[in-house]
């Protein structure tokens, strides 16, 4: 006979398995600390590439005005101006990538929990089940 | 009112039966209208441009998440550029990156914000978006708005001055970089779409977040009002040839379309609202409760008044606890059929003139 809180349960468990499992699984094999410094590494490393491309796109663009009768001083504070963004840009960043991958991480772990624990009440079921044939 | 939340349900009903070929349809529809306008209004590489291409790459789209739709119009948009000029692509293609890295890398699954904005601005409906992301999204989502006004303007950009970009030679590369980086970095124009657009949008989550009556309508149309402000104020100061006519029409379409999903999103009754104030040990509660509106769809119930019901044999045998039910049914059956023979006869009519 079907056993509707097992095909419940089931639906629950195939449905998480289509659409996070497989991303889960990723980012609960790591432990927190570890998840969030590698991810925010990563950001700050894409972060800089990008940087370093607008900063090229804008010397394309603006270059000429900017270069035109450049003394050392001037250069110096466009230097101390690009640098400043950088590090703001940066710290912006870190901040941010790090709340943003910690959160990522905290809800995995509790839809891995809610996963995990629909397949032991599972498991259980089918202990009972196989205890009353016996 | 009522006849339209029927109508509402009823269409709840039917999307939630047929939601997988409904969103399809509705898929395949949007890769039609990105591919389209791209082609229609870009299309320099004859052979991407051709219809077979845009419906096949919206066919193609339709069975893949709408991410895979964003980047096949990144990548039309990319080749129709190449065919004008290789720096283009190349600025164009820099320009994507960034916003991949500076987004998209976070959240992909929003990728079709950026389509939506880009198509809004491609169908002369700018200040739609500020109504259906301020009330449907977050703040977060001025990033991809800005990004999808991004690429329509410097589609536009290359659009318009086309003929003077395929004319430049080999040893003009140079300069066809440098100006239409410039160009895409000061135009005046762009920018202040983008701020009408995203302070809108502001706006209209802003004053949607309260918990003031009418909150929808009010933020669709205050979104609306600070984006025509700031268009027209804008484009007069700069000197912009902005039409205030797509401005003001879409302005109107915006908040025509923001109370469209109030009705879908947040039907609510406001006259039957309460406030109540209660506390416990640590907090003081002010609560304002607002009742849903839903009417429930009409059921029809068909009753029979003729004799014996289809499938049911003469001899079959009923269980003792159904024969009440059936005595009932019988009388009640009768008692119609006594009544609508009586109405076609006439015979109540006579009887009420005798009386």
């Amino acid at each position: 006979m079907l056993d509707k809180r097992k095909i419940r349960l089931m639906t629950r468990a195939a449905i998480y398995d289509k659409t996070y499992g497989e991303e889960d699984m990723k980012i609960t094999g790591y432990y927190q600390k570890d998840y969030i410094s590698l991810n925010v590494w990563i950001t700050l490393i894409w972060m800089t590439v990008g940087y370093g491309l607008t900063a090229a796109l804008l010397f394309v663009g603006c270059g000429e005005s900017l270069v035109e009768g450049i003394t050392i001083a001037r250069m110096l504070i466009i230097a101390a101006v690009v640098l400043g963004i950088y590090l703001s840009l940066v710290i912006i960043y870190a901040i941010g990538a790090g709340s943003f991958y910690k959160k990522r991480h905290m809800q995995a772990k509790q839809r891995m929990k809610k996963y995990m624990r629909d397949l032991s009440k599972m498991e259980k079921i089918n202990h009972k089940k196989e205890k009353n044939r016996s | 009112m009522s006849t339209l939340l029927v109508w509402r349900d009823k269409l709840q009903t039917i999307y939630a039966e047929y939601s997988i070929y409904i969103l399809k349809a509705l898929q395949f529809l949007a890769g039609l209208i990105v591919f389209g306008l791209i082609n229609a209004n870009i299309g320099f590489m004859e052979q991407a441009s051709s219809v077979l291409c845009t419906a096949g790459l919206a066919v193609i789209c339709t069975f893949f998440p709408m991410t895979i739709m964003a980047l096949a119009a990144t990548l039309l948009i990319l080749v129709h550029f190449y065919a004008v000029s290789m720096p283009i692509a190349v600025v164009s293609l820099v320009i994507f990156f960034l916003m991949y890295i500076f987004y998209f890398r976070f959240t992909p699954k929003k990728a079709w914000i950026v389509l939506l904005s880009a198509v809004a601005f491609g169908l002369k409906a700018p200040f739609v978006i500020p109504a259906v992301f301020g009330l449907l999204g977050t703040p977060v989502w001025i990033v991809p708005a800005a990004f999808g006004i991004m690429s329509y303007y410097m589609a536009d950009l290359v659009k318009d001055s086309s003929a003077a970009l395929k004319s430049a030679d080999a040893e003009n590369m140079a300069d066809v970089l440098i100006s239409y980086t410039r160009q895409v970095f000061t135009n005046k124009e762009m920018w202040l779409m983008i701020a009408a657009a995203v302070i809108g949008i502001l706006v209209v989550h802003l004053v949607r977040t309260r918990s003031v009556d009418h909150a929808w309508k009010i933020g669709s149309a205050a979104g609306a009002a600070v984006s025509v402000i700031i268009a027209s104020a804008g484009s007069i100061a700069l000197d912009l040839d902005i039409s205030f006519a797509v401005i003001l029409v879409s302005a109107v379409l915006g908040i025509a379309v923001g109370l469209v999903l109030e009705f879908f999103f947040f039907s609510v009754d406001y006259s039957r609202s309460e406030n109540i104030q209660f506390e416990d040990d640590e907090y003081y509660y002010y609560v304002k409760a607002v009742p849903k509106v839903g009417v429930a769809a009409p059921e029809k119930e068909v009753k029979r008044i003729t004799g014996e019901r289809p499938g049911r044999r003469k001899n079959d045998k009923k269980p003792e606890e159904e024969q009440p039910d059936k005595l009932n049914e019988e009388k009640t059956d009768e008692i119609l059929l006594t009544r609508s023979l009586s109405k076609e006869l006439g015979i109540d009519q006579e009887k009420d003139k005798t009386e």
